[in-house]
Parts: structure tokens; C-alpha cells; sequence
């Protein structure tokens, strides 16, 4: 039987606080992350975002404990997730705490039958074998996918696959889901179906969420926070409308915006004069609309 | 070409537990190579291709084996025939016996060239015995049957993901042979034997770091599950000896008696 993880943050405690942290792979000379702090709280919903090579896969390797406990390399400073310390916490524990997606949904699925791919981490975690068929119900269900517990997962489309690896994680009770780039080999229908499991986990499950991606558009919709990494530093922590429209900071990290956001950039340089900025598509066209009706009424006058 | 492939039936060899057809897949293995026996090779060669047969494994597959390895047979009958020296002469020397030092060379003897069939046979035998396992038992299942067979379950999975690779390796080749085609590398196609000898690394290169890639992706995603974080796990689809797999290992144990003793009396 698997011990009952004991770790809970105390009262106050944030979800996830990373204090100065450093990190080395054993075989590269440079610090890929350079005195990293934040903090996360429960429920929240942190964008990380940075160009390719920022070290974005290596934060998210850095929140589930596989770095340093089976990476290995150089760490200075300190990782607490749900009041574990992963310097200090085996693997087993810390994948009871957080659920872990990757980017290539090939790689990380390998049995043979999607029941099997729901099962294979409680199994490890030596899981009574009735309990671990009760969490493939609902682990399925919460990623759409039931019915689907005989196919093999090579089968499945590209969405299917990510929602599948979803499930797989949350097989094991985490209270956080780190997820990298869950959706930069997926098709838009694939985004959309993996970034609404995403929503429900936060909305109705209360999960802490942090999400390596460049999907300006979703984040804008769903995240709380953005992240921004630039060659290994924390360059910006703060909500999407205050990253969107920090211009340079964008153009640093070759961040692309969200398309309404750019329009309204394009209006404004073209002697539009718009209030305010927007990320949303919805205030964005109201805000369009509004300033092009002031415009109209203008001339007619 | 596929060995490792499951093959969905239920034949009594996909319903036997795994570890009954380990197994036997171990004894008849050794038994093949003791038999010496024409006959007897003979008889444990039907058996596997009526196994074959009466669990609905592709007979396409089967004709394959034997096509692919024909050539290698006429090889080692001839190699025997040739360094095997025997009273009876099939063919007479190639050079009369009065030249000096290669006098006498090129005579294929008939004791080596049945040698060479009863090593032919047995490399036919061994071939088309192991997809009767492999063929009727899920990948899962097959590590199981290891694991409680007293594997750990860390190398018991290695292997099957190993085996698992096999078929995503090949997509991947004729990934990078389209690749090198469209830039109008035709080598594989056209080239002579040295050439395409020669061309080889351009496809392995590729391949080799594509699988560490993968491979180091695997280790991370199967860390973040937690994989061999305990001794032991459990499964939720277990597997349990039952009557009807005793009864086949005893009908098996009267089979293997059979054979070693007609190979030694016959
Ligand atoms: N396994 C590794 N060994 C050595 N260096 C690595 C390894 N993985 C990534 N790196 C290096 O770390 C830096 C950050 O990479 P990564 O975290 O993958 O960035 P991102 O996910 O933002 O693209 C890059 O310079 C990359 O070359
Ligand atoms: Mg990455």
C-alpha cells in the first residue's frame, strides 16, 4: 500500500514557492535557471511563456521533483510544492502532489490499452487494484474520455492522446498539474478540447494549474498569471493584461500577442484613438466598434 | 517482417497464461537444440506450424520467414558440405585430388550436408516458435508473466518497451528514407550493395538520436509516474494459473518425453 503523503501547506502557505533557485544539467557549463523566485497559490492558473531554449521544460521538470531526483545536475535554492520540499521528497511522494503532461503525446504513453495508461502510475504507487479502477472512472470522465478504456492509445487522436496523458496524471490525486506544452503538436480542435479539461480541473476541482505555452489567445482567456522566462530569468510575474502590453518585453521574448491585441495596436499606430488596450476578443470588438461609431458620428457632425 | 506484433484471437495458445507459454517456449527451445534426430526435428516442426495454424496466426508471415531464410539455408548446407568431412561424396571435388596443397577441395560430403539441414531446421523451428508467444500474448501480460516469474518489474518493462520501440523505429526509417528521397538520395532504390553499405549511416545517424531522444523523454514521463519508486506494484489486470493451463503443461511434459525419446532410440 502507498504511504499517505503526508506534506500539506500550512495555512497561508502558497501552493508552490520557489526561493532563488539555481540549476545546472550534469553535462552543460551555464546555469540554464538563473535565481528563480515565486510563489503560487492554490488554484491558480500560471501561463509560463518564453522563447524556445528559455527553460521552460526545465522549471516545469524543477516543480515535479524529476529535476533534481532522477536528472541529476547542480541546484541551489529550494522548491516547496504543497509543502514537500522536492530536494528532500522521493519521487513517489511528489508525484502524488504533481501531475506531470508533456509535450510529444507519442512519448509518454506506452502500454498498450488506455485502462493500462490510467493505471500505470497508481500501480507504481502499489494502489489497491479496486481503488485504481474507481480513479480510471473518474479520471476518465474528467478528461471526456470514458468508453474509450479498451483502445490502445495509438489510436487516439493527437487531443485524445494529451487528454489521455491528463487523466494518467490525474490517476494519481495530485492537487497540482504541471503541463508542458500539452498542445504545441496538436491541430486547434485538439488546443480547444485539452485547454477546456484544463479549465474544468481549475474551475471545478480547484487544481492548481501551471502551463508552459506560447497560445497568447487561450492565455489571455483562461490564465491568472503569466510567467515569463528569458534565457533562464524570470523577467515578468504578473497577469496577462500587464504582460500583453509591455511592448518591449514582447519584442525581447518573441512573444507573439493575441491577434485582438495586435489589431488594436495596428488601429492605434494608424491614428485610431482607442481608451484602453485589450486581450480579450469580446472587449476587444467592443471597443473597436465603440471607437469606430465615435468616429462615424464625428464626421457626420 | 513483424515477430513482436499481438495478433487478437482466442485460441487456446492467446487464452494460456503467460507464464505456462514462457515456459514451454524455454523447454522446447533447449529441446531443439539437443534433438538430433531427423524425425524428431521433423515432428516438432509440425507441431509449431499446426500451433500456427490452430491459433490463426498469419500463414503470410510464416511463408516469409521461410522465403527470407531460404537463401541462408542453401548457404549452410553448402558451408557443411564443404568443411564437413564424410565418407559418402555427393559432389564430386571441384579440383583433382593430384593438385598440391588445394587438391581435393570443392567435394561436398553427404554427413555435412545433413548437418547443415539439421542446423537449417532448427533455426526454422526457433524462428516460427517464438511468435506463437509473442504473437498471442499482449505486451503487458508477457511482462507480467516475467514479472512473477521473479523478473523485476523495472527490466521486465524496459524489455517491452524496447520490443514496443521496434515498430515506431521502423516508421521512423522510412520517415528519414522519404526525407533523404526527396533530396533525391535514390541510393537504397538503385545503389550498388557497396553503395547502399555506404549509405547506411546517413540512416542510422538519424535513428540512433531520434530513439535517445525518445528514450530520454520516456525515462522523464515514466519518472513522473512514479515508476519503480516502490519494490513491488500492483496490477489492475493480473493473470492467474488456471486448471486448463496445468493440464496443457502436463500434456507438454508427455509431449517433450516423446521427443527425447525417440531422439535417442530412433
Ligand atoms: N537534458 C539536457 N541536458 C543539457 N542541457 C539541456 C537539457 N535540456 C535542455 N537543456 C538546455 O537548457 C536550456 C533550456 O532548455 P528548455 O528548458 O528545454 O527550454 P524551453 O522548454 O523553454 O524551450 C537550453 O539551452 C537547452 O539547450
Ligand atoms: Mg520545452
Amino acid at each position: 500500500m502507498s504511504e499517505p503523503v503526508s506534506g500539506k501547506p500550512t495555512k497561508g502557505e502558497p501552493m508552490i514557492k520557489v526561493e532563488n533557485l539555481w540549476y545546472k544539467y550534469p553535462r552543460t557549463k551555464k546555469y540554464v535557471l538563473e535565481d528563480i523566485s515565486f510563489t503560487v497559490e492554490k488554484g491558480e492558473f500560471v501561463a509560463l511563456m518564453g522563447a524556445n531554449g528559455a527553460g521552460k521544460t526545465t522549471l516545469c521538470q524543477c516543480l515535479n521533483g524529476v529535476i533534481p531526483n532522477s536528472q541529476g545536475g547542480k541546484v541551489k535554492g529550494r522548491v516547496v510544492v504543497g509543502g514537500l520540499d522536492t530536494q528532500e521528497t522521493p519521487i513517489s511522494k511528489l508525484a502524488q502532489k504533481v501531475g506531470m503532461v508533456l509535450e510529444d503525446p507519442e512519448t509518454q504513453l506506452f502500454t498498450t490499452k488506455v485502462k493500462n495508461e490510467v493505471a500505470f502510475g497508481p500501480e507504481n504507487l502499489a494502489i489497491d487494484p479496486d481503488e485504481i479502477m474507481k480513479r480510471i472512472a473518474w479520471a476518465l470522465k474528467v478528461v471526456r474520455l470514458e468508453g474509450y478504456e479498451e483502445r490502445p492509445p495509438t489510436a487516439l487522436s493527437g487531443g485524445q492522446k494529451q487528454r489521455l496523458a491528463i487523466a494518467a496524471a490525474l490517476a494519481m490525486k495530485p492537487e497540482i498539474m504541471v503541463l508542458d506544452e500539452p498542445t504545441s503538436q496538436l491541430d486547434p480542435i485538439g488546443t480547444l478540447e485539452v485547454f477546456s479539461v484544463i479549465q474544468d480541473l481549475k474551475e471545478e476541482y480547484g487544481m492548481t494549474i501551471v502551463m508552459a505555452t506560447h497560445k497568447s489567445e487561450e492565455i489571455a482567456q483562461f490564465a491568472d498569471k503569466v510567467l515569463m522566462l528569458h534565457e533562464g530569468r524570470l523577467v515578468k510575474f504578473a497577469p496577462p493584461r500587464e504582460v500583453f502590453q509591455d511592448l518591449e518585453l514582447m519584442k525581447l521574448t518573441w512573444t507573439h500577442l493575441p491577434q485582438i491585441s495586435e489589431l488594436i495596436l495596428f488601429l492605434r499606430n494608424n491614428g485610431i484613438s482607442l481608451k484602453d488596450f485589450a486581450i480579450l476578443k469580446d472587449e476587444g470588438v467592443a471597443m473597436v466598434k465603440e471607437a469606430l461609431a465615435g468616429k462615424a458620428g464625428r464626421v457626420a457632425s | 517482417m513483424s515477430v513482436v506484433q499481438y495478433v487478437e484471437g482466442n485460441s487456446l495458445l492467446h487464452r494460456l497464461d503467460p507464464r505456462a507459454k514462457i515456459i514451454m517456449l524455454t523447454i522446447l527451445t533447449i529441446i531443439i537444440f539437443i534433438v538430433e534426430n531427423f524425425l524428431m526435428i521433423g515432428a516438432i516442426l509440425l507441431t509449431i506450424l499446426l500451433l500456427w495454424w490452430s491459433a490463426r496466426l498469419p500463414m503470410k508471415t510464416l511463408a516469409s520467414y521461410f522465403k527470407f531464410l531460404t537463401g541462408l539455408f542453401v548457404f549452410i548446407i553448402v558451408i557443411q558440405g564443404l568443411f564437413y568431412s564424410g565418407e559418402v561424396i555427393l559432389v564430386q571435388p571441384l579440383i583433382p585430388r593430384w593438385v598440391p596443397l588445394i587438391g581435393g577441395l570443392g567435394k561436398i560430403s553427404l554427413d555435412g550436408a545433413l548437418f547443415g539441414i539439421l542446423i537449417s531446421a532448427r533455426i526454422i523451428c526457433l524462428i516460427c516458435l517464438l511468435p506463437l508467444v509473442t504473437m498471442t500474448t499482449p505486451i503487458h501480460f508477457f511482462a507480467l508473466g516475467l514479472t512473477k516469474m521473479g523478473l523485476s518489474y523495472q527490466i521486465a518493462y524496459t524489455m517491452t518497451t524496447a520490443l514496443n520501440t521496434i515498430p515506431v523505429l521502423q516508421n521512423e526509417a522510412s520517415v528519414v528514407m522519404d526525407a533523404q528521397k526527396l533530396r533525391a538520395f535514390r541510393v537504397f532504390e538503385e545503389g550498388s550493395f557497396v553503395q547502399k553499405l555506404k549509405a547506411y549511416p546517413a540512416l542510422a545517424v538519424p535513428l540512433v538520436i531520434g530513439a535517445m531522444r525518445r528514450a530520454q523523454l520516456m525515462g522523464v514521463a515514466m519518472d513522473s509516474r512514479a515508476f519503480g519508486a516502490l519494490k513491488r506494484r500492483t496490477y489492475v489486470e493480473d493473470i492467474i494459473m488456471k486448471p486448463q493451463d496445468y493440464a496443457v503443461l502436463a500434456v507438454f511434459a508427455v509431449y517433450c518425453a516423446a521427443v527425447l525419446v525417440g531422439n535417442f532410440m530412433l
